[in-house]
């Protein structure tokens, strides 16, 4: 097994008085799925934004793919989001454009070629299951299509890790099943995932690797866990 | 190659999709640079009015009766050679009495009597490059022994002086200040929309586009909308210009007004497009860069 995310002594503070995260030691394997659980203002946020370099450490060190984060070079960023697929409680599409250029405009301005585009698009948007809709507006689809096609934007350049934080924040328990069942389907294909979560049921039912924070600090790391001990 | 073609396609594509907000930064653009087209007609209006005047400024030097032919010919050999002398006339005793007959064609029986014994005295007509010169030539001039009285708008050319500097000025400080409301008024609505867009370039950097995608397209849409702008500010003040020239030249023919010429509206579409597009790309990346902060 190859690591493909390392915390050492991880603390992040946003310049105030709380610390969103102390001393958090964290090792993620290779194809490995994780779920961040814990408490509102525990830190899960803050930590799925070191890892995608959307914040730095305060201090310690994040070593995410090889690369200590702290001392990427900011011209060298987008090729390490290139690697990494993002999900979002509120999905992030472009409301202007379809579902299929939500999911091309990720590759387009990466500069891939527009063979590769029309070959990838077509193939994630039928892992998602919603191939049939390529020519909707995101306004016409429900939050769960809504967070299908993010899914599939993320996961379209392949990428080593998937992130997503409150996946289903938005989203009713059967359609947050639906969701959770795609990530796991991206971890088949040999994804790395790692999932920020409340939602409860997801965790038990799915029993992967749990990391429980609380004020910013690990207070538990569980294989094939629950969401609470 | 895939980077030009994505510029392109995207600067377009967005241009075209919001048609109406990009006509509108056009038209303000336009409007913009509109103001400073004319604040450059008006500039070269006061020069023109200034040369015009300049012009008409000449220097008369009266030479003594018995100069021979040949030192005259050396005098105005002399007088050519001074800095800033554009234009040297000889004018014979003769000439001159013709020039008073033209002007008073009626009365010719009254000069009659002046044929045999004509009094005019022959002389010399300077002019120079420009009025700056007028002082160090009449010098000159007044040093020649051939040369009797030297006459010129000596209080003219002075003031004349001081006016061309305070022309100078002026149409330098207008244009200088439109040109400074045309950068604010086009960066405002660059910014604005670039604000709207915030969204869109967040998506971007999240999904790992580098820089230069993220810019490009709209240092392009930045470049059209100057363009388009400059050619609709162009169009509407030369028309404007045009429109007044001939109003004004019905009710007062005698005015001084530059007729524009191909390479004047050149040269104002010139300013107008370098303007537009500097303050566009330049406006565009410094809205964008303001976003991009990772
Ligand atoms: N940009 C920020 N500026 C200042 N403080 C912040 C910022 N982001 C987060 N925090 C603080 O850091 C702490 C951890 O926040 P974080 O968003 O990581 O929690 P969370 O576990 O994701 O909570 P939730 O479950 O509500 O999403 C909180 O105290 C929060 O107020
Ligand atoms: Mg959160």
């Amino acid at each position: 097994m190859s690591l493909l995310i390392n915390l050492r002594n991880v603390s992040k503070d946003y310049g105030g008085t709380v610390k969103a995260l102390e001393s958090v030691n964290l090792e993620i394997d290779k194809g490995e799925f994780v779920f961040i659980v814990g408490p509102s203002g525990a830190g899960k946020s803050t930590l799925i934004k070191l890892l995608y370099r959307e914040e730095v450490p305060s201090k310690g060190q994040v070593v995410v793919l090889g690369k200590d984060l702290a001392k990427l070079r900011r011209r060298e960023v987008p090729y390490l989001r290139r690697r990494i697929g993002v999900v979002f409680q509120d999905f992030k599409l472009l409301e202007e454009k379809t579902v299929w250029e939500n999911v091309s405009f990720a590759l387009e301005v990466t500069g891939t070629p527009n063979r590769e585009i029309r070959k990838r698009v077509s193939q994630v948007l039928t892992l998602v299951g919603l191939k049939d809709r390529r020519d909707a507006f995101p306004n016409e689809l429900s939050g769960g299509e809504q967070q299908r096609i993010a899914i599939a934007r993320a996961l379209a350049r392949n990428p080593d890790i998937l992130l997503a934080d409150e996946p289903s924040g938005n989203l009713d328990p059967k359609t947050s099943l639906e969701i959770f069942s795609l990530l796991e389907r991206a971890n088949m294909y040999g994804t790395t995932v790692v999932v920020a979560t409340h939602a409860q049921e997801m965790v038990n039912l799915f029993k992967k690797r749990v990391i429980e924070l609380r004020n910013g600090t690990v207070v538990r790391d569980e294989r094939r866990g629950a969401y609470s001990s | 190659m895939r980077f030009i073609g994505y510029v392109f396609s995207e600067a377009f594509r967005s241009l075209w999709r919001n048609k109406l907000s990009s006509f509108l930064s056009s038209l303000t653009t336009g409007f913009a640079l509109f103001l400073l087209g004319i604040s450059f007609l008006v500039s070269i209006n006061l020069g023109y009015i200034y040369t015009m005047a300049e012009e008409q400024m000449e220097i008369q030097a009266y030479i003594i009766k018995d100069a021979t032919a040949n030192q005259i010919a050396t005098a105005v050999d002399q007088v050519q050679k001074i800095p800033g002398v554009s234009t040297v006339k000889y004018v014979s005793k003769e000439d001159a009495l013709e020039e008073l007959k033209v002007m008073f064609k009626d009365k010719a029986s009254v000069l009659e009597s002046l044929e045999d014994e004509n009094p005019l005295p022959a002389s010399i007509r300077v002019k120079t490059s420009s009025v700056e010169y007028i002082d160090k030539v009449v010098e000159e001039i007044q040093t020649m022994d051939i040369i009797d009285d030297v006459i010129y708008q000596e209080e003219v050319s002075r003031r004349m002086m001081s006016i061309g500097k305070a022309v100078q000025y002026i149409s330098l400080g207008g244009m200088v200040a439109v040109g400074a409301v045309s950068v604010m008024v086009i960066g405002n609505s660059i910014r604005l929309t670039i604000d709207s867009k915030r969204h869109e370039i967040g998506v971007m950097k999240l999904v790992g586009a580098t820089d230069g995608f993220i810019v490009g397209p709209f240092i392009l849409e930045g470049m059209v909308m100057g363009i388009v702008g400059s050619i609709l500010g162009a169009v509407f003040a030369v028309g404007i210009y045009n429109w007044l020239f001939e109003k004004i030249y019905e009710v007062i023919p005698f005015m001084p007004m530059f007729a524009l010429d191909a390479e004047s509206k050149l040269r104002m579409f010139g300013i107008m497009a370098i303007t537009g597009i500097v303050v566009g790309v330049a406006g565009s990346v410094i809205s964008v860069r303001r976003h991009l902060k990772v």
